[in-house]
């Protein structure tokens, strides 16, 4: 069956494959995490078709035909998408490793709402973890983010 | 063996004393024996790079380090490459934890990077026919000071040679009015790659024809393989291999899914083990504690209480927790005859090194562990059980292995803060003076550095015993953030506010009237300050809270503002100020100091692993909460700017004032005193 990710056509043969799996050790696009497996984390989050998904809840069956991005296909020509550059400037990080998953749930939620209020962000992004608690910069760099043109 | 270009060597590990050995210098594969390595190298490009043992686990020190580097050599930051944590490159270090890496190895680097910057001088002299004093060093060139356009740049002053310097332990640093990078806020060095996805660590490491392993699991602490069936496992699609090794089970297979359905189908019967529904770890914690230790004494306690105006004695406890970093532990271990790799994300590279070359029975300059990105560890990643079994999994298979601890795995395979119940007997006057202080801590577990640390208290009190004891524990103890402080701290700081409470004096006051020390007292004034702390006897309904402390060094006050909503605890705003000497970064320190109240924060509220029938029950995400950002309140840090002070630790201070200051705060909104974390549960 075929999929897009990245803009890519690819093929994969199991529809049961997890997709959190398939992606990473199949595609080795290892920047979507794993983190725990049952969908609580966030850090597996890819936009399908622009909406987020926890695809570590996922196969590729369900997705087929679908057009995948993951944290490896955000920039674009080697320029940072806004949130990305919203993401450094407020050094809304320290581990890194919830990073990509709150940026993919970040860009899903500014397609949807360009505007978002604080609470607004919160809400979107209360089921992504930083167990470092950058998440005073993470809300800031996404208002930040949306306060540019894009 | 040499790289071309200037190197700089200093005592392998600073601060521990070099021991006789082999070989008196060394590149790469360093040991304590060796004592010296080499911490910076100038390359014939001009570009520096900076080698140090440690790790980055999202304390930002590959930024902080290479921003001290940078000043020292008056060259941009772009310009400085950071290697960590990688035993074939780096000198040994014994491990990353108690917040050490900017109060010893940045010094170290320091040093380096000045007696680099006066090597280059020197060279330069000569090329340019003028005296060392009428030279300057600027943008990673050396120039004439008459005539700036006349300079050369570090790679034509290094110009194809090899030159090799110790360290001048005399070399002067740059003072604070001269730092350029160091003091200013910087972004960190590494942030494109963790916004693009970029950053590898050790779950993201992937060889040619490696293997994904499953291990079988016990169902209880202790528990015995008797006998074990795999005969369907093997069979199933994908499935290399079913290794057994002693009592390590595993599947082999060509895919990570392939492992765990086959792994899923094992039958296996266990024995022993630990059973029981209903724990009392508080009750095992007072009949088992042993291993007393006084780690504060003066006067005589019992005579001071017999003359007290006051006594008050109370009790506290705090429970184990999790510290549940986001990436649970991997390593990838891959054999070259009995050459050994393994990546991992290890705080220890070096002992996990010597762990394994013991285990195989070879030298360590045969084993190269190389600690990748770090998602997360707060201290338990200085157990590191996965780089061994994924090692002897890739010596029997012979191809490289990756093992990958699930969520629930890296919980019950990995450590937990040591559950602590504390008394203390204080004796006070009417004043608020207090004149006597007697605290017996108790730390799960055997680990007395952890259960010592911040146990004495700052107050000035004439007569005083602090005693700290080991005890036993039913799950694997280990290094939490700020160790036993966290739950040393609570006892005390709670204990000071029901002083407070009971002679009726403000919380601020009183903590003023008892403190000695200058630099606990200027925290705790500059945070309540900013706070708009208002003096008043609690409880005031006001919901207001605050708490000192001090961790690796550093001062640290905290105010805090919540409401009490029938069983909800909503923590609305937290000021912090700390005192952690020179600072290098103040946007890592204020960082780290936010992270560390989120972080708190769930210690305080939520947070407690519960045990039944000899397992932990919520390893799971789903039954243990942790802070999500609908739970972060405002925060405000308070950076005391303490050039003259050495520069001492920032990642843990921070956490350590937490649930003190939220317990007094919930106590000043209800009245109602909790004296056993997480205080959610305990609220009625």
């Amino acid at each position: 069956m075929a999929l897009t990710v990245n803009g890519e056509e690819r093929q994969a043969s199991d529809p049961r494959r997890n997709l959190l799996s398939y992606l990473r050790f199949d595609l080795g696009l290892t920047g979507t995490k794993y983190g725990c497996g049952e969908g609580l984390c966030g850090a597996c989050t890819v936009l399908v078709d622009g909406q987020p998904l926890k695809s570590c809840m996922s196969n590729v069956g369900a997705v087929a035909g679908g057009s995948i991005t993951t944290i490896e296909g955000v920039a674009n020509d080697g320029s940072l998408h806004a949130v990305q550059q919203a993401f450094i400037d407020e050094s809304a990080m320290q581990c890194g490793y919830c990073i990509p998953g709150f940026i993919m749930a970040a860009i899903g939620l500014l397609e949807r709402e360009p505007r978002p209020s604080r609470d607004t962000v919160r809400q979107a992004l209360s089921s992504n973890l930083c167990r470092c608690g950058t998440y005073l910069r993470i809300e800031r760099a996404v208002i930040r983010a949306a306060g540019e043109p894009r | 063996m040499s790289d071309a270009g200037l190197s700089i060597l200093g005592d392998t590990a600073p601060g521990f004393p070099a021991r006789q050995g082999y070989g008196t210098r060394a590149y790469g594969n360093t040991s304590p024996e060796t004592p010296l390595a080499r911490w910076l190298l100038v390359r014939p490009d001009g570009r520096v790079t900076i080698f140090a043992g440690k790790v980055e686990y999202g304390q930002n020190i590959r930024t902080g380090l290479a921003v001290e580097v940078a000043d020292e050599l008056r060259m941009p930051l772009s310009a400085v490459d950071v290697v960590l944590g990688d035993t074939d490159q780096t000198p040994w270090d014994m491990g990353t934890f108690g917040s050490q890496s900017t109060a010893r190895v940045g010094l170290q680097l320091r040093m380096a990077a000045a007696t680099a910057r006066e090597v280059l001088l020197e060279l330069a002299s000569p090329r340019l026919d003028l005296p060392r004093e009428d030279l300057v060093m600027r943008d990673g060139r050396v120039a004439s000071n008459a005539d700036p356009g006349r300079a050369f740049t570090f790679g034509q002053l290094v110009d194809g040679q090899t030159i090799e310097r110790e360290i001048d332990k005399e070399v002067p640093l740059t003072k604070e009015r001269d730092f350029t990078v160091m003091g200013s806020d910087v972004r960190r060095i590494d942030a494109e790659a963790r916004v693009t996805g970029q950053a590898v660590y050790a779950q993201d490491v992937l060889r040619p024809g490696m293997l994904f392993a499953r291990i079988l699991r016990g169902p209880s602490f202790g528990a015995r393989l008797v006998e074990v069936d795999s005969s369907v496992a093997e069979h199933m699609p994908g499935v290399v291999s079913v290794v057994r090794d002693g009592d390590l089970v595993a599947l082999l297979a060509e895919n990570d899914e392939s492992a765990d359905r086959a792994l899923s189908v094992i039958q296996a019967t266990w024995e022993g083990g630990a059973q029981g529904s209903t724990i009392d770890i508080p009750g095992i914690l007072a009949e088992t504690k042993r291993d007393p230790v006084a780690v504060q004494e003066n006067g005589d306690v019992e005579e001071a209480f017999r003359h007290a105006d006051h006594i008050l004695e109370a009790t506290y406890y705090a429970p184990h927790i999790s510290n549940l970093p986001m990436e649970p532990r991997a390593a990838v271990a891959e054999w070259d005859g009995d050459k050994l790799t393994v990546w991992a994300g290890a705080q220890r590279p070096f002992g996990l090194r010597t762990e394994l070359a013991g285990m195989f029975r070879v030298p360590e300059t045969n084993v190269s562990v190389i600690s990748m990105e770090i998602g997360g560890g707060f201290g338990t990643k200085s157990w590191y059980p996965t780089g061994a079994e994924a090692a002897k999994l890739a010596r029997i298979a012979g191809r490289p292995v990756r093992v990958a601890y699930t969520r629930q795995e890296d919980a019950t395979e990995g450590t937990f803060r040591p559950a602590a119940l504390i008394e203390i007997k204080s004796a006070f006057r009417t004043d608020g003076k207090i004149t006597a202080w007697q605290c017996e801590a108790i730390h799960a577990g055997p680990l007395g550095y952890i259960a010592q640390r911040g146990a004495q208290t700052p107050y000035a009190v004439e007569d005083v015993a602090v005693t700290v004891y080991c005890a036993n524990t039913l799950v694997r103890v280990g290094s939490y953030r700020s160790l036993g402080a966290a739950a040393n701290h609570f006892a005390r700081e709670s204990h000071i506010d029901e002083i407070a409470s009971t002679v009726g004096i403000d919380p601020f006051e009183l903590r003023m009237r008892n403190l000695a020390g200058a630099r606990y007292r200027s925290v705790l004034e500059a945070a309540a300050s900013r706070f708009g702390w208002q003096s008043g006897v609690a409880p005031t309904k006001r919901g207001v809270g605050l708490s000192i402390g001090e961790d690796v060094g550093s001062y640290v006050a905290s105010c805090v503002e919540l409401a009490v909503d029938g069983r909800e605890i909503h923590v609305r705003r937290v000021v912090t100020a700390i005192d952690c000497g020179l600072v290098v970064n103040p946007e890592g320190v204020r960082n780290q100091v936010e992270g560390s109240t989120v972080m708190g924060l769930g210690g305080a509220l939520y947070e407690a692993i519960e045990i039944g029938d000899g397992s932990i029950l919520n390893t799971s995400l789903s039954r243990y909460q942790v802070p999500r950002i609908t739970d972060s309140p405002e925060i405000e840090v308070v950076l005391m700017g303490n050039p003259d002070a050495p520069s001492t630790g920032a990642g843990e201070p921070g956490l350590v004032t937490i649930a003190p200051a939220v317990a007094n705060a919930v106590f000043d909104a209800t009245g109602q005193r909790i004296r056993e974390l997480p205080l959610k549960r305990q609220l009625r």
